[in-house]
């Protein structure tokens, strides 16, 4: 995985280096000091620390409960999220290395250690902290991120003021109405947290995927070559989807959007159609690339303003 | 069309605008890329509501004429309220999003300047049905076969995709796996 990570850093660097012309012209803007530390065990230490627990996540009226479990082992994570409510199943993630690190979590890392410039996340999002909230019985800090654009949204964090493990989260919308909200009910952190507890039955059980960062993903392909003609500020490509691939993907560190290009045998009358769950946009419009009717769908956790704007610079390229 | 200008369409489209983002666009309207994507957002709303699009539709200047009423000064006998950005701000929506035929109209020489007092407000996130009026006028009605098409292909889409997003989502968000609990149904 080294060489994959390598790779990466340096892909990532390249698309920096593409789009980050602005942030590299001006320092980083200035987050105090006590949000830099608290962001910086978030970002670092929460990771390998073993933690397990039930939470929930809520959504306007649907509340969903689950069991969570996340273990650290010979600097391994393996994590497994069980549906305690509604469908029978389980998502397993084995094995993953503590040093693997993704496009979103390097932007969360610069935050706290700018390189060349680059700020990640601290560009985008006011940082700062504040007295927490007791959440599953710990006491917590709160780290707030406040979008400094209108291309994403806000986040609260109630981070456990020991372990800076995640207890709570709060996706804010305009005006900083909650739209969704997941926390622990109960958990265990630490050397409490048992490894071996026993798992609620899951008629389905997925294996997460883990698309290597640096080999064109092949899953579908959308028969035309497409790029986006615009991204919102501080998205970066998650991995290295070809220019055919249906499916491409974006983080900022916090939020991610994909973006789904599928060529249809026919035009669709223009128009456009908007679905949201909680903080989940889909939004979904046909297009003519080039002489090619599609249909281009953005689905993800950012503003319906943003989706559309995606969707209407998504390209044809040579 | 630059980052500040792309910014003050996508607030004032998110009915977020205030005088900044309004007098950004307005400074711009000669701009040929922001009057493009204003015309593309307009073109994609309109079709929602089942209109023909009129897609070459100068909407700058059915906006100038708006903020110009707007703006005028208060008149004897009439009941204008003084200008708030807010009211601006809707109306610029309203215009976006009424488009069409409601537009085409404007620059015909007989018309009389139908963009002078918008009353009802527009839903603004988003495609949803869209209430507004003008003065008098009823604000078209929505064709419930084309909008009810599009979302549920949005609906689809949803379901159909959501755990191929949620597996990136997982990598490169600090939630961990949560993000799957956003999927509506988990496939193998």
């Amino acid at each position: 995985m080294r060489g994959g990570v390598a790779v990466l850093r340096w892909l990532l660097a390249l698309s920096l280096t593409a789009t980050g012309s602005a942030a590299l012209a001006q320092a980083c803007p200035a987050t105090n000091p006590e949000a830099i530390a608290l962001l910086e065990a978030f970002a670092r230490r929460a990771e390998a620390v073993s933690y397990e627990g039930v939470l929930t996540l809520q959504r306007g009226n649907s509340l969903r409960m689950m069991s969570l479990r996340h273990g650290v082992a010979d600097a391994r994570v393996s994590e497994d999220l069980t549906l305690l409510s509604g469908q029978e199943a389980r998502i397993v993630r084995g094995e993953h290395p503590l040093d693997c690190e993704h496009p979103g979590h390097r932007l969360l890392r610069l935050a706290v250690a700018p390189e060349q410039g680059a700020c990640g996340l601290a560009g985008h999002y006011r940082i700062s902290t504040a007295p927490g909230e007791r959440v599953a019985g710990r006491h917590a800090v709160r780290l707030l991120l406040q979008p400094r654009d209108l291309y994403r949204y806000g986040y609260v964090f109630e981070l456990d003021r020991e372990s800076a493990v995640l207890l709570k989260g709060t996706i804010l919308g305009a005006g900083g109405r909650p739209l969704e909200q997941f926390q622990f009910a109960s958990v265990s952190v630490g050397a409490d947290a048992d490894a071996d507890a026993e798992r609620p039955p899951a008629a389905v059980i997925h294996q997460a995927a883990h698309p290597h960062p640096a080999l064109p993903r092949e899953d579908g392909d959308s028969g035309l070559r497409w790029a986006p003609g615009w991204l919102p500020a501080g998205f970066v490509a998650t991995d290295a989807a070809g220019v055919h691939s249906v499916h491409r993907s974006y983080t900022d560190g916090m939020a991610t959007f994909s973006v789904f290009v599928e060529s249809l045998g026919e035009a669709l009358r223009p128009g456009e159609g908007v679905v949201r769950e909680g903080s989940t946009v889909s939004y979904t419009r046909g297009l003519t690339l080039g002489t090619a009717p599609v249909l281009v769908t953005v689905l993800g956790e950012i503003p319906v303003n943003t989706a559309r704007m995606v969707a209407d610079a998504v390209r044809q390229v040579r | 069309m630059n980052e500040a200008l792309r910014e003050a369409l996508s607030a004032v489209m998110d009915g977020e605008g205030d005088d900044l983002a309004l007098r950004r666009l307005l400074a711009r309207s000669d701009d040929p890329a922001l009057r493009a994507a204003w015309s593309r957002y307009h073109v994609a709303r309109d079709a929602l509501q089942g209109h023909t699009a009129a897609v070459n539709v100068d909407i700058s200047a059915a906006v100038r004429q708006a903020v110009d009423a707007e703006a005028a000064p208060r008149r004897p006998g009439g009941n204008w309220r003084s200008v708030a950005s807010f009211a601006i701000a809707a109306s610029v929506t309203a215009v976006v999003v009424l488009g069409g035929r409601e537009l085409a109209g404007v620059g015909d020489p007989s018309g009389a300047a139908p963009l002078a007092s918008p009353v009802g407000l527009v839903n603004t996130l988003g495609a949803s049905p869209v209430r507004a009026s003008y003065g008098a006028r009823p604000a078209p009605a929505l064709q419930p076969a084309a909008a009810d098409a599009y979302e549920e292909l949005a609906r689809q889409r949803l379901r159909l995709y959501s755990q191929e997003h949620a597996e990136q989502a997982a990598l490169n968000t600090p939630q961990g796996l949560i993000p799957f609990a956003r999927v509506p149904e988990i496939n193998r």
